[in-house]
């Protein structure tokens, strides 16, 4: 029962992935389309806030170091129309986020897929259509 | 096959959708939405009306994701417009003036886009928003509530006329009178601020920034179609920025699963002067 529910839920996940919620703001004069980056660490604050929500989360390099990552995801008012709640993410929660990086070399991207490392749940963050900048 | 694989996948993303917001808060469908023999809202069942016999344009309105290829609308039809380039639709492009182009060449990188500012948008950036509009039809007057970056636009239809320029101000959203002409309410506005302020945000028509001046005269032609369906033609007659005016079209599709407009603080956590280097 728990594994069908399980199921389900990745379903709707993977649903929601293809949920049309633009981004709020000129992200291309933010964030370079051409450094894509995936990364994977333990949440420290979900900020559920407009214009756009925040995700922060530790990042291990290779060598150990950790540093403090932002990651921009599309307005919360948007989120919420595509199924997130401000219960979506938790401070310990591991994910793998999925976006672009800033342009201006900062610890910050913005995030197109969070994926929740506990069940896998792959949840839509943002989107670019009607050629949204 | 195509299709059929979009259908399912359309109604599986409307079921999970449905599913979720139902879990988040309470829908609460208006009254009178026409049901059809399943019992789901009709949307293609005609258009309501007011006592007074007109359309009814009041509904809480999402913009279409419709897009087609430039040049591919039907004869006779304006194309339809994009949030990020309401010209798109023209094979040969907008008919620029010189003044046009160099602002939009100034406004390479979007930096200035009155969206990204949490400045009023422009007219056309609150019509293709992805965010919803609710429309407010009263006696004497149309109230337009827009959820992003709350903006609110009256358009007076009790016969008064469009005032001079410069009179009593320019506004960032114009001053809007509205008359009906025929099932369609014709909305002419003037008295916009314009990019000719120089100021940050003014003056801008889509995301990419195609200009609009002092000098606009804009046009909208609005007519709901059905109970599901709004369809604006949008005319921009700017003759400081543009050679000659020119109609688009934009598509709206009713709310009518009974969710409701969020809140939509935009500087509550505004990031994007930080994120762009100028603060």
């Amino acid at each position: 029962m728990k594994t069908r529910t399980a199921l389900v839920l990745g379903a709707i996940g993977l649903l929601l992935v293809w949920t049309p919620v633009a981004a709020h703001h000129s992200f291309t004069a933010e964030f370079d389309a051409d450094k894509p980056v995936k990364m994977t660490g333990a949440v420290t604050k979900f900020e559920w806030t407009n214009p756009h929500a925040w995700i922060y989360l530790d990042i291990k390099d290779e060598t150990g170091n950790v540093a403090n990552w932002g990651f921009e995801l599309a307005a919360a008012s948007g989120l919420m129309r595509s199924g997130w709640t401000r219960f979506s993410i938790k401070p310990g929660d591991v994910v793998t986020i999925e976006g672009t990086r800033a342009k201006n070399g900062s610890n910050n991207a913005n995030a197109q897929t969070v994926t929740l490392a506990s069940n896998g749940r792959k949840l839509f963050a943002g989107a670019n259509t009607q050629g949204q900048p | 096959m195509k299709r059929s694989c979009t259908v399912v996948v359309s109604a599986a993303i409307v079921a999970a959708l449905s599913a979720s917001l139902s879990a988040q808060w309470d829908l609460r469908p208006k009254p009178g939405v026409p049901k059809g023999a399943d019992g789901k809202p009709n949307l293609s069942a005609p258009a309501p009306r007011t006592a007074d016999g007109k359309p009814d344009l009041s509904g809480i309105w999402m913009r279409t994701n419709r897009t087609e290829a430039p040049g591919s609308q039907p004869a006779g039809r304006p194309p339809l417009a994009q949030f990020g380039d309401i010209g798109v639709g023209f094979k040969e492009g907008l008919p620029y003036r010189p003044l046009a182009l160099d602002l939009i060449k100034k406004r390479a990188g979007a930096l200035d886009n009155p969206d990204a500012l949490c400045l009023p948008q422009g007219p056309l950036e609150y019509h293709l928003d992805p965010q919803p509009r609710e429309v407010i039809q009263l006696p004497g007057k149309i109230v337009i509530v827009y959820e992003s970056n709350y903006g609110i636009r009256t358009i007076y239809t009790d016969g008064r006329a469009l005032p001079k320029q410069g009179e009593p101000q320019p506004y960032w959203h114009g001053y809007s009178v509205g008359r009906w002409d025929g099932d369609t309410l014709v909305v002419t506005s003037n008295n916009f601020r314009g990019a000719l302020t120089n100021l940050p945000g003014d003056g801008w028509l889509d995301g990419k920034g195609d200009p609009f001046t002092d000098a606009l005269t804009l046009t909208e032609r609005f007519r709901r179609v059905n109970f599901g369906q709004l369809q604006i033609d949008v005319t921009i007659d700017d003759p400081k920025a543009y050679t000659r005016p020119f109609t688009v079209r934009v598509e709206q599709e009713i709310v009518a699963d009974g969710s409701e407009m969020i809140e939509f603080i935009c500087h509550e956590n505004q990031q994007f002067l930080k994120l762009t280097g100028r603060q």
